[in-house]
């Protein structure tokens, strides 16, 4: 019973007072969550008639919890740094690699892909946008041959259109291909 | 024997050319995500959630249960042959398993996983048959107050024994409750945390939900690791997987031990197989121990066996909890059980009752996937394996376009995709900040019935909290949670003591 694998390693490299505490992000996330539950229970119009529990009776217990685990999270991170967790399954890199934990680059490259590919959809089209976003993530991920990746986005954003369109019967937005789809 | 009777029904209208053909294409996806590390049955199903909705829900269903054995059959293969698990419930197969290919033995490891998978799913679902019945029997004298019962049972288990630290499950299982409650309330009416607009007041999708925390998430994190990480070595396989006879004996023993240890857990809500997988790990270790020759550490059989059998039995008898009680266990139960309200289907003793065909064939087909799946793995595993040569960029950008695809095409509205994009990101920081899963799904789909059953139960008493324990079956499901409470604690004392050593 004690085969469980340590989750986390020990923090190496040098130590500032933040190493591993950034988990306190989560403490404000429940924090924003408790506060928008309680701006919601205050401003809600309760329907005349509604007997009570109501509909603020559940929200009323979640905002508490919220605010309470906001606490023991601080707490935790306080008395417990940790290093951070690793993706399962794939041996780790770090002899060879300097620099914060999280790769922001790459990171950041792919949530704007997908936000591009939100706001594109409707102007350009499924075609043109679900092929820049895997076009954009694709690179980020640390891919090499860029014509290459044009012509497997194009590939996979076509033969979903087909797929989807002519045999489930999806509607995926055409854009600026409207003409010629 | 009723059910038996019943079982056949649902043979006979499982062997239609399409439902096989919707148990192979599920048993096939979820090899394949179960063999690939990083992906689980719970991201498969996640993403064919939207795809589904344009078939009949007969053909959904099998399709998932063969999604959901699949990724539980697939995951071990990488195990064995890289050393690196291909989901959490495979990593109790590496330590042995892996050992078995160093010393030669790996056509022995893979026929091992497989066949005890195999046995393992099977006993669960001939479980599942005989008592599932009688368990709906049970449940449908459940009220208000033992609905809440079995809710906060589900909750408060997935949230304490998966995770390291309490305060990290039930973190992840109030942001699962608190995305439930938006939306307009079913009871009185009111409009909750809408803020008036209008895309809100139907709730935030559980598609945008399950999409989010468990394929887009899973993308972020990866893409946050990129440069730092690199896939493991693939050892080379010669020869097909096949057992001696004096391995199926030692084996055998083991295969048994783990489906008696993984079955039970699939009616306890612990987050699904990862903890009996360790289980029954653990228990063959203690027994090796004692006997004259020791293997364990030398690529052990039974080390192998046993956490495979476990953990194929623990999803079997989950599907039976799910559709007797509707009370899921694990995440991808979780998604099952929300897909089966999007059909207007309610998981639980009625189900038995109105949906009868739809089990029975679904139960029938449980039986034809275990089949399925032991032809797919057996000859084939070393094939299987050669999917990880998949560049990885291209697999990961390839599940975005497929997030995109699945919450665009069962809304069409953009703001569904910026909702993704948002819960993405907290996705990747649970990730990130190693919160476990589990519980935010189990909180996503319970959190309407918890709900709905402490206002109902509180409404019909009068607002008398007596009500919530007046019954021999609520006291029984809550002394049922204390004694995994009480477990838990004493588990997190031992390490605690074992520390100081």
């Amino acid at each position: 019973m004690t085969t469980l694998p340590e989750s986390r390693s020990e923090i190496h490299g040098p130590t500032r007072w933040g190493t591993g505490r950034s988990g306190v992000v989560l403490a404000g996330l429940m924090l924003a969550l408790g506060i928008y539950l309680t701006v919601g229970i205050a401003t809600m119009t309760v329907p005349t008639g509604a007997e009570s529990p109501g509909p603020t009776f559940f929200p009323t217990i979640l905002a508490v919890g919220c605010y309470v685990l906001a606490v023991l999270l601080v707490v935790h991170y306080l008395r417990h740094p940790e290093a951070p967790a690793d993706i399962g399954g794939i041996d780790p890199l770090e002899d060879s690699f300097e620099g914060p934990f999280t790769d922001w680059r790459s990171l950041g490259l792919t949530m704007a892909g997908f936000l591009a590919f939100t706001l594109l959809l409707n102007p350009l089209g499924w075609i043109l946008a679900a092929a820049l976003m895997f076009w954009v993530i694709a690179r980020a991920m640390g891919s090499t041959s860029a014509v290459k990746d044009v012509a497997v986005a194009l590939l996979l954003s076509c033969t979903v259109q087909v797929a989807f369109s002519a045999g489930l019967g999806l509607n995926l937005p055409a854009g600026v291909l409207e003409g010629v789809l | 024997m009723e059910s038996l009777d019943l079982l056949a029904g649902g043979f006979a209208l499982a062997f239609t050319p399409m439902n096989l053909l919707w148990v192979f294409v599920g048993a096939f996806l979820g090899t394949a995500v179960g063999v690939l590390p990083g992906l689980g049955s719970s991201m498969a199903v996640a993403l064919l959630l939207p795809v589904t909705f344009t078939l009949d829900p007969t053909a959904a269903f099998i399709m998932f249960a063969g999604v959901y054995f699949g990724g539980l059959f697939g995951d071990s293969t990488m195990a064995i042959l890289v050393n690196t698990p291909g989901g959490s419930t495979a990593i109790a197969s590496a330590f042995e398993g892996h050992r078995m290919t160093l010393n030669g033995r790996a056509p022995q490891a893979l026929a091992t996983a497989a066949i005890g998978a195999f046995i393992g799913g099977l006993v669960s679902c001939v479980i599942v048959v005989l008592f599932a019945p009688k368990l709906a029997d049970l449940a449908i004298n459940f009220g208000p107050p033992e609905y809440l019962a079995l809710s906060v049972l589900a909750f408060i288990a997935t949230a304490s024994v998966v995770s390291s630290s309490v305060a990290k499950g039930m973190t992840s299982l109030f942001l699962g409750l608190g995305l439930a409650v938006i939306g307009i309330d079913g009871i009185s009416g009111a409009q909750r945390f809408t803020f008036g607009a209008p895309q809100l007041f139907d709730g935030i999708s559980i598609i945008v939900i399950t999409v989010g925390v468990l394929a887009l998430g899973e993308v972020f994190h990866v893409a946050s690791r990129v440069r730092r990480t690199r896939p493991g070595q693939l050892h080379q396989v010669t020869g097909r997987p096949y057992l001696s006879r004096a391995d199926v004996r030692e084996a055998a023993p083991a295969w048994a031990r783990g489906a008696g240890i993984g079955a039970p857990f699939g009616v306890i809500p612990v987050g699904g197989a990862e903890i009996p997988t360790f289980l029954a790990y653990g228990s063959e270790r203690a027994l090796d121990r004692r006997r004259p020759h020791p293997q364990f550490g030398k690529g052990a059989i039974r080390g192998l066996a046993a956490p495979e059998a476990a953990g194929n039995a623990t999803a079997g008898t989950a599907i039976g909890a799910l559709l007797a009680m509707g009370l899921p266990t694990s995440a991808t139960a979780a998604i099952m059980l929300a897909a089966f309200r999007q059909y207007g289907l309610q998981p639980g003793p009625l189900l038995f009752d109105r949906s009868a065909d739809l089990v029975w064939t679904l139960l029938a087909s449980l039986f034809i996937a275990l089949f399925v799946l032991l032809i797919l793995n057996l000859p084939f595993a070393p094939m299987w394996a050669k999917l990880t040569k998949i560049p990885r960029h291209y697999l990961y950008a390839g599940i975005a376009v497929f997030c995109g695809l699945g919450v665009y095409a069962t809304s069409a509205a953009v703001t569904d995709l910026l909702l993704v994009l948002g819960i993405g990101f907290v996705g990747f920081l649970l990730r990130r900040f190693d919160f476990p899963l589990a519980p935010i799904m189990i909180g996503v789909v319970l959190g309407p019935l918890a709900e709905t059953s402490l206002r109902n139960a509180l409404l019909s008493s009068g607002g008398d909290y007596n009500i919530l324990v007046d019954s021999g079956i609520s006291l029984t499901i809550y002394g049922a949670l204390l004694l995994i409470i009480a477990f838990t604690l004493f588990q997190s004392l031992r390490s605690w003591k074992g520390r100081d050593v």
